[in-house]
C-alpha cells in the first residue's frame, strides 16, 4: 500500500485480502459488516490477518492497535491511521 | 406409559441424581487428596500430570461403571484399540454432558482442551486442574501449545463444536481442531459418538430422563488426513476452513448412519419396527 491512500482504496484491498485468505465473498464485506459475527473472523483469523497487513502495508502492528476494531469500518480507519503515522520505530 | 415404565423412569431420575452427586463429591475428594499428591509427586510437570490424568481416567472408567450398574445407560465401543497409540489427535462430535467421561475412560493418558467455563465449575475445576488439560481462553497460544504437545507425543482431544450439539440445528464447527490439525501436520482420529434417545443433550436437565433405558455407541474412525488441505499451497486461515468443512461432511454423514442403525438395530423386532414415542 502506498503511503497516500484514501479509506476507499484501502477498503478495497481489505477486500481483496478478506477474499484470499479467508474466501469472504466481497459483497457481503461492507463497511458496517461485524468481523467476527456476520464474517465469521475468529481470533486465530485475526492473527493471520494481521500478519497479512504488516506485509501490505510494510508497518509493525501492535494487536493492541487492532483490539477494539469490531467492524470492516474499524479496520479501515486502523489500517489508515497506522498508514499516516510515520513507521513506528524498529 | 405402563407402570413398570413409570417405575423405571423414577429409578433413572434417581440413580441419575446419585451419580452425579457421587461424581462431584468424588471430583472433590480426589481434588483434595489423590490428584494433588500425584501431582506433587514428581519435579516433572509432565509425569506429573501424566499420572493425574491416568487417574483421572481411572475414575472416568469407575463413573460409567456405576452408571451402567445402575442401569442408567448401556454403551459400546467400536475400534477401542486405535485410541491406545501415543500421540493421537482426537476429534470428537458432542452430543451429550458425558461423551468426555467416556473418551476420558478409554485413553489413560490425554490433554483435553476444556471450555473456560468448566475451570469455575465447582466440581470440574479440581480434575481440569490437577490434569493439566488447556483452557479454550488462552488465545493467541492456544494452537502453538497444541501443537507442542502433539510433537511431544502426548495425546490431544477436542470437542470442535466448542459445546454441546444442539439437537436440530445442524452440525457447527469451530476451526481450532484444524488449525492445530495443519500447525501440528498431523491427522485426525475422529470418534463418532451417538446416543439413542438423546439424553443430557444442550438445553436439557439431567433429571428429564429418556423414555428408554438410553444406548451410547463411540465408533473410533480411520486418520482423517490433514496434509492435502495445505499441499494445495492455500494460505493456512483458508485451508483451516476447508478442512473443517471436510471434517463436518464427514462427521454429518457418519453420524447419521450410525444413528440410523443404533435405530433400526436396538429396537425389538428389528429393521421395521416403528417407534411411536419419537
Amino acid at each position: 500500500m502506498g503511503p497516500v491512500q484514501s479509506t476507499q482504496e484501502i477498503f478495497e484491498q481489505l477486500r481483496g485480502v478478506l477474499h484470499e485468505l479467508f474466501e469472504i465473498d466481497p459483497a457481503q464485506v461492507t463497511l458496517d459488516a461485524h468481523l467476527y459475527n456476520d464474517l465469521e473472523i475468529d481470533s486465530i483469523d485475526t492473527i493471520d490477518l494481521i500478519l497479512r497487513l504488516k506485509e501490505l502495508t510494510g508497518r509493525k502492528i501492535q494487536p493492541d492497535q487492532f483490539r477494539h476494531v469490531r467492524t470492516v469500518g474499524d479496520a479501515v480507519n486502523a489500517i489508515h491511521a497506522l498508514i499516516q503515522n510515520k513507521p513506528a520505530a524498529a | 406409559m405402563n407402570e413398570s415404565g413409570l417405575v423405571n423412569r423414577a429409578w433413572r431420575v434417581f440413580a441419575t441424581g446419585f451419580s452425579f452427586t457421587c461424581f462431584g463429591l468424588g471430583a472433590v475428594l480426589l481434588g483434595f487428596t489423590v490428584w494433588p499428591l500425584l501431582r506433587l509427586s514428581s519435579a516433572d510437570r509432565r509425569v506429573a500430570s501424566a499420572r493425574v490424568q491416568r487417574a483421572v481416567s481411572v475414575s472416568m472408567r469407575v463413573f460409567v461403571w456405576l452408571m451402567k450398574s445402575l442401569g442408567l445407560l448401556t454403551y459400546e465401543v467400536r475400534g477401542r484399540e486405535k485410541l491406545a497409540a501415543r500421540g493421537q489427535f482426537v476429534v470428537a462430535n458432542h452430543p451429550t454432558l458425558i461423551d468426555v467421561v467416556f473418551l476420558v475412560s478409554f485413553m489413560p493418558e490425554v490433554d483435553c482442551i476444556v471450555k473456560q467455563a468448566l475451570w469455575r465449575n465447582v466440581f470440574l475445576r479440581w480434575p481440569v486442574y490437577w490434569a493439566g488439560y488447556i483452557s479454550n481462553a488462552t488465545g493467541e497460544g492456544l494452537i502453538a501449545a497444541c501443537a507442542a504437545a502433539l510433537a511431544e507425543g502426548r495425546s490431544l482431544m477436542v470437542f470442535p463444536e466448542g459445546t454441546r450439539t444442539r439437537p436440530g440445528e445442524p452440525l457447527a464447527f469451530q476451526r481450532g481442531a484444524a488449525q492445530i490439525a495443519l500447525a501440528a501436520g498431523r491427522d485426525l482420529r475422529p470418534v463418532t459418538i451417538t446416543c439413542d434417545p438423546i439424553t443430557l443433550h444442550k438445553g436439557n436437565a439431567w433429571w428429564r430422563v429418556p423414555p428408554r433405558r438410553p444406548h451410547w455407541v463411540i465408533a473410533v474412525g480411520d486418520p482423517f488426513p490433514s496434509a492435502g488441505f495445505l499441499a494445495a499451497g492455500e494460505p493456512q486461515p483458508l485451508a483451516a476452513r476447508h478442512l473443517t468443512q471436510a471434517l463436518v461432511r464427514w462427521f454429518d454423514v457418519s453420524i447419521t448412519q450410525q444413528l440410523g442403525k443404533m435405530r433400526t438395530e436396538t429396537r425389538p423386532g428389528g429393521v421395521n419396527a416403528r417407534d411411536d414415542s419419537l
